[in-house]
């Protein structure tokens, strides 16, 4: 019984301790949650926390990635902020995903233009949109673009069809993957890690790059080889 | 002056409730009933599982004053409870940590009551009550953890909707009345937080009542001696008699002991609360945040880990059946066998028994903590694919890795070790897989892999087959000579399925 008593005695006192010193130091105690280190929307921090959980794996850098690579500044000479706030909020194609309230998706509009000004700070180059060349698709001539596509592309991608040693661009299978903006941005930017030139670069029979309105009618061109639905793949 | 002294007037009012209450008279035999001599230390469990059940019921009044049960806010107002509120966090963690020790204590509890077979004649629906407040703990638990709104909520929501789907016949009406939709949102918080709040707790309440009732109607049981055995026509009689001879009252005598083992593990708690803190909030569905691994309670994690042995064509009858089969079971325990001996030495069969569930429960516990069962929420969205598998491609291939990230296949499968594991790593897949094989793995899906077939077109389903067929060691991108005439029309019609060498050459 004596044993008892002294335990009883022994758990009040250390329980009374315990709730004083929790009392007294709650603030101080290990277990409390350090506040949560969200980065302000809008610093660099911000920018590459989103970046990395939600376009990474789509949009990287140099080889790496499957869509144009957001981290390399080749990408920024052209594009506007605007554009990459549709892009974000409305998605693009087939395969860019929308990641706007309409859809769904987490970003509000003030998000997505954070997120589009944060990221040209970073791998923007420092450069301003050129001037020379749009970012957005402008309209052009198919058959003019056909002409230039033998000459500045055939090369590379093949003439119609064939495919060279870049890989066919007139496939329909890829073309019914790829926006008329994506073709844009893809002769426009190019992707030097992977060989593909951007549009003022060195090309066969341009050896100074394209002119901007043959971008255009290249884009025409290509756009215009685009199967209308699906059922135009069936062979 | 000595008619109006505080003891005197406090004395009358005591009288004057008590005449129209009844309440000490009420009172008085639960303290003062007498319990066996030699039920020392082993009778302090279930005690102490009702003390975790008064302060979960405390705490949780607490946090219900402060918590917003709605989708857009719950995730936010538990930030808030953690870092506004004057001991907000020490709520949570006390609410959590309580949880699970109250899980604990009641397994230990009923652990005891099996090896000693306490639940033999009278004490039956004694134990009966036991399974069914085990349950509802369970479920309270359950639903506790989906408050958190956090991925490891949307974890315990996703198998809970997979069980409710693999159900015959009713499986959308069952999944729909669980989530109260069709898919996991809004409607699902509040359906959950009405469970957790108001009907298992009342549910609980009721059980325990009845359990306390039962204890006192049967009596506390006496140590289990070998030799000594139930008899249902003599037994009341007996313990009876022995209680007037050999009884000690409740209180103090026993409640001393169940009182510095309460003190003791609320010590403990206090402990583990202040130390180790809240659980989670873990990631939530928010992109500003990186996302963590989602992981069950503890209570559940020997599930997830049971899952995550199973043969993928035996998960349906497990998960349906185990749960059901596991309830009748632990029923039929005292209605099996409810009288003859008592003590574990005489019934070494139930002490196996007993060994073999508390190691399979350990064992499969640390394998849930272990295992890589769940998919990486974010891999298609965070993990590029590498450089080396894009290089060389052709463009309708580099789509087929937008594909690839598009339709979430990285969620389940990794490249160069990134990635989920619920499906095998696809680095090489190119060496296992003809085309054919592969259209027909991601059309029709298999066991764990969801079936792709309507979700992606023709365009989508060609670029990711052809795709996946670079994906071999021995892939190697052509030589590439900036603005060289290369004669090599190597690819075939567009539409068909390129062999897997065909497509690696350009
Ligand atoms: C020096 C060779 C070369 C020349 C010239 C060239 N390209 Fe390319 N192009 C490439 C390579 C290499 C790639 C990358 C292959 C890949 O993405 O799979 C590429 C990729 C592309 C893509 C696909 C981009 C994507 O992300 O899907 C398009 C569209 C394209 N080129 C169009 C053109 C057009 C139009 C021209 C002519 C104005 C042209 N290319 C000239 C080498 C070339
Ligand atoms: C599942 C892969 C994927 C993810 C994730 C993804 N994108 Fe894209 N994105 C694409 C593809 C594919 C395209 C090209 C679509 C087309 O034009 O057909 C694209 C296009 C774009 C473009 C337009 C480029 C242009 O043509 O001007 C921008 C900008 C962009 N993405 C930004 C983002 C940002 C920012 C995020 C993260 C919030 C993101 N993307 C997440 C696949 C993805
Ligand atoms: C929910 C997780 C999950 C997703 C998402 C998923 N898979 Fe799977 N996949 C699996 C599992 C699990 C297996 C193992 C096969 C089984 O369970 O029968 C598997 C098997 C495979 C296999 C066969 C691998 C082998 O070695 O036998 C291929 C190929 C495959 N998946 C491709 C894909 C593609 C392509 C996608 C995207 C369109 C995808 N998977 C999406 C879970 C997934």
């Amino acid at each position: 019984m004596s044993v008892l008593r002294v335990g009883f005695i022994v758990c009040a006192v250390v329980m009374c301790g315990a709730s004083v010193l929790s009392t007294a130091a709650c603030d101080r105690l290990p277990g409390r949650p350090a506040v949560e280190a969200v980065a302000a929307e809008g610093t660099a921090e911000w920018t590459t926390q989103v970046f990395n959980t939600s376009c990474r794996g789509c949009h990287a850098q140099g080889k790496e990635g499957s869509a144009v690579p957001l981290m390399d500044s080749e990408y920024w000479r052209a594009a506007t902020d605007a554009q990459v706030v549709r892009a974000v909020l409305e998605g693009q194609g087939v395969l860019m995903p929308a990641f706007g309230p309409a859809a769904g998706g987490p970003f509000t509009p003030s998000q997505a233009n954070a997120l589009a000004s944060g990221m040209r700070a970073l791998w923007g180059g420092g450069l301003k949109p050129s001037t020379a060349i749009s970012g957005t698709v402008q309209a052009g001539s198919a058959d003019r673009g056909k002409s230039v596509f033998e000459t500045a592309c055939a090369s590379c991608h093949g003439s119609a069809g064939s495919g060279g040693s870049a890989g066919s661009v007139t496939d329909p299978m890829y073309l019914r993957l790829i926006s008329d903006q994506g073709l844009w941005t893809a002769v426009v930017a190019g992707r030097a890690a992977l060989g593909s030139p951007a549009w003022n670069m060195p090309m066969p029979n341009r050896p100074s790059g394209l002119a901007s309105a043959e971008v255009a009618d290249v884009v025409a061109y290509l756009s215009s080889l685009r199967p209308r639905s699906a059922s135009e793949l069936k062979p | 002056m000595n008619q109006t002294s505080p003891s005197r007037l406090i004395g009358a009012a005591v009288d004057w409730v008590e005449a129209r209450t009844g309440a000490i008279a009420f009172i008085a035999p639960l303290l003062t009933h007498h319990v066996p001599r030699n039920a020392k230390w082993w009778y302090v469990f279930g005690s102490a599982t009702l003390m975790f059940f008064t302060i979960q019921i405390v705490t949780g009044v607490c946090l219900a004053t402060l918590y917003a049960p709605s989708a857009a806010e719950a995730w936010e107002s538990l930030r808030y409870i953690d870092e506004q509120v004057p001991f907000g966090w020490m709520l949570r963690a006390l609410h959590g940590w309580s949880s699970n020790a109250m899980v604990v204590m009641m397994a230990i509890h009923m652990l005891q009551v099996f090896l000693h077979a306490s639940y033999k004649f009278p004490r039956e629906l004694n134990w009966v009550t036991g399974v069914f407040l085990l349950f509802t703990v369970l479920a309270l638990a359950f639903t506790g953890q989906v408050m958190r709104w956090d991925q490891d909520a949307y974890w315990g929501l996703g198998i809970g909707a997979s069980i409710a789907d693999r159900i015959p016949v009713f499986g959308n009406q069952v999944r729909g009345l669980l989530l109260g939709g069709p898919i996991i949102g809004g409607e699902t918080l509040s359906r959950f937080f009405a469970l957790h709040v108001f009907v298992l707790p009342g549910a609980a309440i009721g059980l325990v009542g009845l359990h306390l009732a039962l204890i006192m109607k049967n009596g506390i049981s006496e140590m289990p001696k070998p030799g000594e055995t139930v008899e249902p026509a003599t037994y009341r009689e007996r313990y009876e008699k022995r209680m007037e001879k050999d009884g000690v009252p409740f209180y103090p005598d026993a409640a001393q002991r169940d009182m510095v083992f309460c003190g003791a593990c609320l010590v403990l708690l206090v402990v583990l609360a202040a130390v180790y803190g809240p659980f989670g909030p873990g990631g939530q569905p928010d992109p500003t945040l990186i996302d963590t691994n989602p992981r069950p309670d503890y209570p559940f994690l020997w599930i997830f880990g049971a899952v995550s042995l199973l043969p993928p064509a035996s998960e349906t009858a497990v998960m349906l059946v185990a749960p059901l089969v596991g309830v009748l079971v632990l029923v039929a325990v005292p209605f099996l066998s409810n009288a003859g001996e008592r003590a574990p030495s005489r019934r070494p069969g139930m002490v196996l028994i007993a060994s073999l569930a508390v190691m399979a429960i350990a064992a499969l516990t640390w394998e849930g903590k272990t295992s890589p069962w769940s998919p990486v929420m974010d891999g298609w969205s965070a993990l590029p694919t590498p450089g080396h598998f894009i290089d060389g491609r052709t463009p309708l291939q580099v789509q087929g890795a937008n594909v690839f990230q598009f339709a979430q296949c990285r969620n389940c499968h990794s490249l160069d070790g990134l990635g989920g594991e619920r499906g095998p790593a696809l680095d090489a897949i190119a060496t296992r897989m003809t085309p054919d094989q592969l259209m027909r793995q991601i059309q029709q899906g298999d066991g764990n892999m969801p079936a792709f077939g309507r979700n992606l077109d023709s365009a989508q389903m060609t670029a990711l087959v052809s795709f996946l067929t670079t994906l071999r060691p021995d892939f190697e991108a052509p030589a590439m000579i900036p603005g060289a005439q290369l004669p090599l029309p190597v690819r075939s019609m567009p539409g068909e399925v390129t062999t897997p060498v065909a497509a690696g050459t350009r």
